[in-house]
């Protein structure tokens, strides 16, 4: 599939596939394509979403056109296996008993063991990080399991919470708002500044949930 | 004890150049708001442009320097006193032990910044001393200054002082003019609304600090309503939410975002998303392709000329 490679600005390209939900193929090539533009050294921020890439620059040292042409140079080289090489696979355990698992359970129409059954059942890849330091947005939920976010964000989500927006699932790294439905929780600590490698996961790793 | 905070004001952070490239991992590049106020406060007092200095918002600080030393304001216009008597902005000033500086509340701009020749002691998270308060990383425990903290110099070798011309300061206003290019969801923004952005000044609502500023003025909507997936955003950019009033990120913005993205500041007008008051006018305006790179290497020639290795 063919993305369109779009000016965000002056000083940032954006590369954007039009999908319908996750696609695991477009995933790969955006985590491959990170890799090699992150390898030139060239950009100031590389930052893979789920269905685009952004990249930002210094537009005094290297002009808008060069930069487009180095993207596309790089998405012409990205081969299907690039993505695959690179990624950890990191195991979480977590407590599902989130203060949504039952509304999650009603929505499915399941019992909270088979909720629990799905979630842990598939590996997640880490599409995006963001929005706070250490939030891992994974890749697509079983179906069943997508249910829409609160329609008012709750003011105080602990770090550590696992939850489901749609067909995304997610952790918090950080205490913050959040409007995502709680269905569990892990000890493992997602960000912490003070340690070697403050973050557990990385984009392009892959997460398995652990039932604790 | 070498500075000692009597009142730590409205927000006073400690700010440097920033840690940029980590944004894939959740961690804004954060920095001096107003990068270009922060470098000349810094070149004044002979530190390099991008050592650790004080940034204050609104407003409201008062010092008290326990040793004599060097220190330059730049940015926000406020009146600077020290003991009571009104001390210079843009030009380094000798404090003695003892003396005591307040800053009033701004009266045009935002946020000052007061560097100290030698530089500020804080705490360093992937290469930056910055402060984020979101996740409480550098800076004087990742916070904003309090009454009773004492801040370090990181050296106090004796620097060379310099000046900066007075008509090659920045004049800062109440009203921000922003040049911008189209973001990567302009087209979808309707009609109406892509005239009106670049035509009626917005108004920063109190809901502006270091992570943005939500503006209030005419409905900027899109032509359909748009479910789109979370993608990279990035500072500087204005996103257009279903409820008509946008918003726009700043250093401390959030490095994801779901709402389109209308426009984008151009990076020579970046520093100037730092001086944006609750209560400002915000306006904004369309730079043309090829006039971007143009105003850049223009303000990177006269002010790297000024100050050894600064760029915008």
């Amino acid at each position: 599939m063919n993305p369109r490679i779009l000016n965000y600005g002056d000083h940032a390209v954006l590369v954007h596939w039009e999908v319908d939900g996750f696609d695991a193929a477009v995933s790969d090539t955006i985590h491959g394509l990170a890799a090699r533009l992150r390898a030139k050294g060239a950009f100031t921020e590389v930052m893979p979403g789920y269905d685009s890439l952004v990249v930002s620059f210094d537009s005094g040292a290297m002009p808008l056109s060069s930069a487009r042409r180095r993207v596309e140079d790089a998405l012409r080289r990205v081969g299907a296996g690039d993505a695959k090489t690179q990624g950890r696979l990191i195991e979480i355990a977590v407590d599902y008993s989130g203060p949504d698992m039952s509304a999650v359970a009603d929505h499915a129409g399941m019992s909270e063991t088979a909720v629990i059954t799905a979630h842990s059942a598939r590996d997640y890849r880490v599409c995006m990080m963001g929005f706070i330091p250490g939030f891992a947005f994974l890749s697509e939920v079983d179906p069943r399991l997508a249910m829409p976010r609160h329609a008012t964000p709750r003011a105080h989500v602990p770090a550590g919470s696992v939850g489901i927006a749609n067909w995304q699932t997610g952790i918090y790294g950080l205490d913050s708002p959040g409007g995502w439905q709680i269905i569990g929780r892990t000890d493992s600590v997602m960000f912490d500044a003070s340690r070697k490698q403050p973050f557990l996961v990385e984009a392009g790793d892959r997460v398995r949930f652990v039932p604790a | 004890m070498t500075i000692s905070v009597l009142n730590g004001g409205t927000q006073t952070t400690v700010q440097d150049a920033g840690r940029p490239g980590f944004r894939h991992l959740g961690i804004p590049r954060s920095g001096a708001a107003d990068r270009l106020s922060f470098a000349i406060a810094n070149h004044l007092v002979g530190n390099p442009w991008d050592a650790p200095a004080l940034e204050c918002a609104l407003g409201g600080l008062h010092l008290r320097f326990d040793r004599p030393m060097v220190i330059a304001i730049s940015g926000a216009e406020q009146w600077a006193q020290v003991n009571g008597m009104n001390a210079p902005m843009n030009r380094a000033v000798a404090v003695e032990a003892g003396d005591i500086l307040t800053l009033s509340y701004a009266r045009e701009g935002c946020r000052s910044y007061i560097a100290v020749a030698g530089g500020l002691e804080a705490t360093e998270f992937m290469g930056s001393q910055s402060t984020y308060m979101p996740a409480q990383l550098g800076g004087i425990e990742g916070r904003a200054l309090k009454a009773g903290d004492e801040v370090e110099r990181a050296s106090d070798t004796p620097t060379t002082t310099n000046t900066i011309p007075a008509s090659y300061l920045p004049k800062l206003s109440n009203h921000i003019v922003l040049r911008a290019r189209s973001g990567p969801e302009w087209e979808l923004l309707d009609a109406h609304s892509r005239r009106y952005l670049f035509t009626t000044p917005f108004i920063a609502t109190p809901a502006t600090d270091r992570m943005g500023s939500r503006l209030r003025g005419d409905r900027i909507v899109t032509k359909e309503p748009l479910a789109m997936t979370s993608g990279p955003l990035l500072p500087g950019t204005l996103q257009c939410p279903p409820d008509g009033q946008p918003i726009l990120a700043l250093a401390d913005g959030h490095c994801t975002g779901g709402y389109a993205r209308g426009l984008h500041v151009i990076q020579a007008d970046q520093w100037l998303l730092g001086q944006i008051a609750p209560g400002a006018k915000v306006s904004f305006r369309r730079a043309f392709e090829a006039e971007a790179p143009e105003i850049l290497r223009v303000r990177n020639a006269v002010w790297s000329a000024i100050i050894p290795g600064f760029s915008f």
